[in-house]
């Protein structure tokens, strides 16, 4: 399982445990991160830049450090 | 609140041409208003001039009327030809109450020249044989015509009409001399403006014993040594600061000026003063004037501050009013955009942008719907989003 989608999976978690708007927390993270979450699967190899761009959004957008 | 969005930037905008609106019409207001009160204040005092002058030419009708009446008398004129004195006084004494209640306090008769003295005296019936000499008396001499103007006497400072005295061959007798104290007319003109004034004469055209005369016919004070250069002929007031002034009553302009606006508890007062000229157009002295100027003030004050008061409105009132506009035109619309725009981006595909109007938000509405379905639609032939 790459970084990526592990960063994804404790997006929804997080999500689900506020009972956040997925759709609108989603978006504002991918738009944020410049990349789709949609997009981002068990198979999905890291990038480095990607990784460090979304860990970022997250900051922002949900205000936690993954 | 962003600081650098537009609303902030359009709010800023709006509070500075707010800021700078009001400051301006403030500053044009108050510009006009002392504008305002400067001519009311110069109309104080021009109007002040104007009731002098009419007050002046209205009593020089009166005592040249009054002397029409004299000339044509032949008791009178014959007791004068005759110069019968006691005979003069029987005739004239009667009257002299009347004409002094009708502020005609100086009445004299002189001999011709080249004597020209003094022949009776209807204010003063024992003081008889003096010449005056004055630039009056020398006038009517020369010109053998009505002279009129002001003029200072054994008993004071009056604007006075002298004019020749005919026997019944036409031949010039003497003078006849009618005045009235401007004392007097100071008090006339305060019952009727309710204005305060003060008479202030320059020594250097006064003669001294004139004074001292004038001042004991009149049983007032000799104010002579008051004042090195001046004397007060009367006022109004009970104080003198209605005199105050620095400068040189001759450099006084024919139009008076405005000395100064001041305030004495709720009421504003103009304080002016214009020059007052003699027979022989000498600057003698000037007439200080006080007027509550308090009802036009306090107006002018209360239409400022109601025109103030609505420019204020009117700009904030315009203010909120090019917010609400833009809110409802603009952000409010670029915010639904921006909500879509991101829901689209978090995964639901079906939230849509409703044109609202075809303006020119309305085209990016539109032009922003027609991206979206070209990117669902990418989205859906995506492999990794098969299925979901």
């Amino acid at each position: 399982m790459s970084q990526l989608y592990d960063i994804k999976l404790r997006i929804e978690e997080k999500i689900q445990a506020d009972k956040l708007d997925a759709n609108e927390v989603k978006g504002k993270i991918g738009l944020r991160a410049g990349k789709l979450l949609a997009f981002i699967t068990a198979d999905t190899p890291d990038d480095p830049a990607t990784i460090v761009k979304l860990r970022q959004a997250v900051k922002d957008v949900l205000n936690i450090a993954l | 609140m962003k600081w650098n969005s537009i609303r902030t930037k359009v709010l800023a905008a709006l509070l500075a041409c707010l800021v700078v609106g009001v400051g301006g019409i403030l500053a044009l207001m108050h510009y006009s208003f002392e504008r305002n009160s400067q001519a009311l204040a110069e109309e104080s005092v021009t109007g002040a001039q104007k009731l002098f002058t009419i007050l002046e030419t209205r009593e020089i009708s009166k005592m040249t009327a009054v002397s029409d009446v004299l000339l044509v008398n032949p008791q009178v004129r014959d007791a004068f030809a005759a110069k019968d004195r006691s005979r003069l006084l029987d005739l004239t004494a009667p009257l002299y109450p009347q004409l002094k209640s009708e502020g005609i306090t100086n009445w004299m008769f002189h001999t011709a020249e080249p004597d020209m003295v003094v022949f009776l005296r209807l204010h003063n019936s024992p003081k008889f044989g003096d010449a005056l000499n004055r630039f009056f008396d020398k006038e009517v001499a020369r010109t053998h015509e009505r002279v009129t103007g002001n003029e200072l006497a054994k008993a004071g400072f009056a604007v006075r009409i002298i004019r020749p005295f005919y026997d019944a061959q036409g031949g010039v007798t003497g003078y006849v001399e009618m005045g009235e104290e401007l004392g007097q007319f100071i008090h006339t003109m305060k019952s009727q403006t309710g204005s305060d004034y003060g008479l202030l004469l320059n020594k250097k055209f006064m003669d001294r014993q004139f004074w001292a005369d004038s001042s004991k016919v009149w049983k007032r004070r000799d104010n002579w040594d008051d004042n090195p250069n001046f004397v007060v002929a009367d006022k109004t007031t009970a104080g003198d600061n209605i005199f105050g002034f620095q400068g040189d009553l001759a450099a006084v302009p024919e139009q008076g000026k405005v000395l100064e606006r001041f305030q004495d508890g709720s009421s504003v007062f103009v304080r002016g003063i214009f020059p007052v000229r003699d027979a022989a157009g000498n600057t003698v002295g000037a007439m200080f004037v006080v007027r509550d100027i308090s009802s036009f003030y306090l107006a002018m004050r209360r239409t400022q501050r109601v025109l103030v008061l609505l420019t204020i409105v009117a700009l904030a009132l315009g203010t909120v009013l090019v917010l609400t506009l833009l809110t409802r035109l603009i952000f409010r619309r670029l915010d639904h955009i921006v909500v879509v725009a991101t829901r689209v981006v978090g995964g639901d595909y079906k939230s849509e942008i409703h044109v609202s109007s075809d303006d020119e938000v309305g085209q990016f509405e539109q032009l922003f719907e027609q991206f979206r379905r070209v990117f669902v639609d990418v989205l859906e032939h995506v492999p990794e989003l098969q299925g979901k």
